[in-house]
């Protein structure tokens, strides 16, 4: 059977990190998933909506659920923090009273939130529902050798209380995958915590501090790269990386990989159509590295 | 059953830690000071750390167990070792060690004193009666009060680890208490003083305070409650952080997704009056042009929902409005 979901890019899969789109629907070919695009979707407010008032946030994006529901299909994200914002709303409203649906449905004009449906991030669902032997037999380039560190992103790991994919602080996932493709995980502090992107506008000190600590300890753990499921992060980590340089006073250099960027590796892809070359900080040691086997 | 125990040692302040390892006979159903307390007592007295009430309550022992903060006479050996093979323990982080697993938490409380953790009602006449309270109004603060102290939020706080002024999620949970708190004359100066560098904006939403609370007070939807009463004041000085939300709103509402470029020079450079702003942006714009990352606003394509989403979010704004008027 045909994997199937309503797709939901978020804004930043759109606009600076659009390689992450390309990766994304790059591999859901070759890997046989369709998507189909929510193109009436909007953006899910990042953590900020719920501070201008939860209900705002629980409204706007009930609606993106509704949109994917509509489709009779469970939605995926490919960014840590869409996950964990739309999929606290759908938890909140799918498994709460029925008076907050009904609340939430006054505002939604047009359309109706049921709670029929999943949000589910790509790398979940490419683990629970793909699965990692059907994967393992699609590479097409093993990337025995490559080291990778796993960024998570805090949304994805504790933005969601009701439903969770894993535990916060051991999660293994993203190394799951790592495992599958050929490549080596390598296990630092920080993988799991905050890469500073939600302060990179006002309180870039602290912002690119953050930054600094975890790309540091990758480093010295012996990362050849560090993947992640979230483009915000992605941001921080790779395109103010020469910032986050500056501010811990060391150099730095390590390529940041959008997660379906190494999958597409793995599967033989191009590493231009993957938009490899759209990075700030270079990945040629990661091309390379696998093109060179 | 057999359980080794990993323990992070330091002798005193400046001593270069090390870790040492116990192994313990216990049950399932002890809980990790229980281990805690065998070791101290069966095999090695020179191990340090902070107990008392033994019921969730003093919070004197909480310790990082396992990767993260914990109240140790909270969480049992059996739940600890579901998906791992040995206890680690080691001290609170974010703060200095004194010994062991205790740590010095005079930052933790000068922090806590920084946002007049008490309910002010000095400029109010002294009252016939007590000041009162409606059980509705308790409710408001009843999460929020809950707070044992403990310092596991604390520990865990990304943007404390990097950020020496931030005062902290126990201190702005406590913020959070005294400002919604009905008795309190000082509401208004708080609402400014939390507004602060050090304050909520400097909170990175890393999700741990909530995560590791052993006491349910959810530090970070505290710190959402006072952003949302700061954005509520029509009259606050603009600032960077302020600005972020209230574009995230505008834009959204505008074109359904985000517009990256349109919402830099918005935020970070007050539509071109910050000029500081303006040239911070530069060596970002020019090495995202040359790398073709630059999010062109000619190339950004609006959602093909945009009206609708444009009618719900007037329609919800309403509706928030004139609950407040309420």
């Amino acid at each position: 059977m045909t994997l199937k979901y309503a797709y939901y890019p978020g804004c930043v899969a759109k606009g600076a990190c659009k390689e992450l789109h390309d990766s994304t629907t790059g591999i859901a070919r070759v890997l046989g998933i369709e998507l189909v695009e929510l193109e009436k979707a909007s953006c899910c407010g990042s953590g900020t909506f719920k501070e201008t008032d939860e209900f705002l946030e629980d409204t706007v994006n009930a609606r993106n659920i509704a949109l994917a529901e509509e489709l009779g299909l469970t939605m995926m994200t490919q960014c840590s923090t869409c996950q964990g914002v739309i999929g606290r709303v759908n938890d909140k409203l799918k498994y709460g009273e029925q008076s907050q649906r009904d609340h939430v449905n006054q505002y939604l004009d047009g359309h109706h939130y049921q709670g029929t449906t999943e949000v589910k991030h790509l790398l979940w669902i490419l683990v629970q529902d793909y699965g990692l032997d059907a994967l393992k037999q699609k590479v097409q380039k093993s990337l025995n050798g490559l080291k990778c560190g796993a960024f998570y992103g805090c949304y994805l790991l504790r933005g969601q209380t009701v439903t969770r994919y894993e535990d916060p602080y051991h999660p293994h996932s993203l190394e799951d995958v790592f495992t599958a493709l050929g490549a080596t995980p390598i296990e630092y502090e920080g993988r799991t915590q905050c890469c500073g992107w939600p302060l990179a506008s006002y309180a870039t000190n602290a912002s690119f501090s953050m930054a600094g600590r975890h790309l540091l300890a990758a480093i010295e753990a012996g990362a050849d790269c560090i993947v992640t499921p979230c483009p915000l992060c992605h941001l921080n980590l790779d395109s103010r990386q020469p910032e986050v340089e500056k501010v811990i006073g060391k150099k730095l250099g390590i390529p940041i990989l959008h997660l379906p960027q190494l999958i597409g590796l793995a599967l033989g892809l191009n590493p231009e159509q993957l938009g490899l070359s759209r990075h700030i900080v270079s990945t040629s040691s990661v091309i390379n590295s696998v093109l060179s086997r | 059953m057999k359980v080794s125990v990993r323990i992070r040692r330091q002798a005193s302040r400046e001593s270069k830690p090390d870790y040492q390892t116990y192994s313990v006979e216990c049950s399932e159903g002890n809980t990790i000071l229980d281990v805690l307390n065998k070791i101290q007592w069966e095999q090695d007295g020179s191990l340090a750390y902070r107990r008392n009430c033994r019921n969730a309550i003093c919070g004197s022992c909480a310790m990082r167990v396992n990767g993260r903060a914990v109240l140790t006479c909270q969480n049992l050996v059996g739940e600890e070792l579901e998906d791992q093979t040995e206890l680690l323990i080691q001290p609170l982080g974010n703060l200095p060690v004194i010994k062991d697993l205790v740590v010095d938490m005079t930052k933790f409380w000068n922090n806590l004193k920084k946002v007049d953790p008490f309910v002010s009602t000095a400029s109010r006449q002294i009252p016939e009666k007590e000041f009162l309270q409606l059980p509705e109004q308790r409710e408001k603060l009843q999460s929020a009060a809950n707070c044992i102290l403990c310092g596991a939020c604390y520990s865990e706080c990304n943007a404390a680890a990097v950020n020496d002024d931030f005062v902290g999620p126990h201190a702005l949970a406590k913020a959070y208490r005294v400002m919604a708190d009905n008795r309190d004359d000082r509401t208004k100066e708080r609402i400014e003083q939390y507004n602060q560098p050090g304050g909520v904006w400097d909170c990175t939403r890393c999700f741990n305070c909530n995560e590791v609370c052993p006491v349910g007070v959810e530090p970070l939807d505290r710190i959402s409650q006072i952003k949302q009463t700061i954005l509520q004041q029509e009259k606050m000085e603009d600032s960077t952080a302020l600005r972020h939300r209230r574009t995230m709103v505008e834009l959204v509402k505008e074109d359904g997704w985000i517009d990256e470029s349109k919402f830099g020079l918005k935020v970070v450079t007050d539509s071109g009056r910050d000029l500081k702003g303006l040239v911070s942006l530069i060596p970002l714009g020019t090495r995202m042009v040359v790398k073709g990352k630059m999010p062109w606003p000619w190339k950004f394509k609006p959602s093909e929902g945009k009206l609708e989403i444009k009618a719900l979010i007037n329609a919800v704004s309403q509706h928030l409005k004139d609950q407040r008027k309420i």
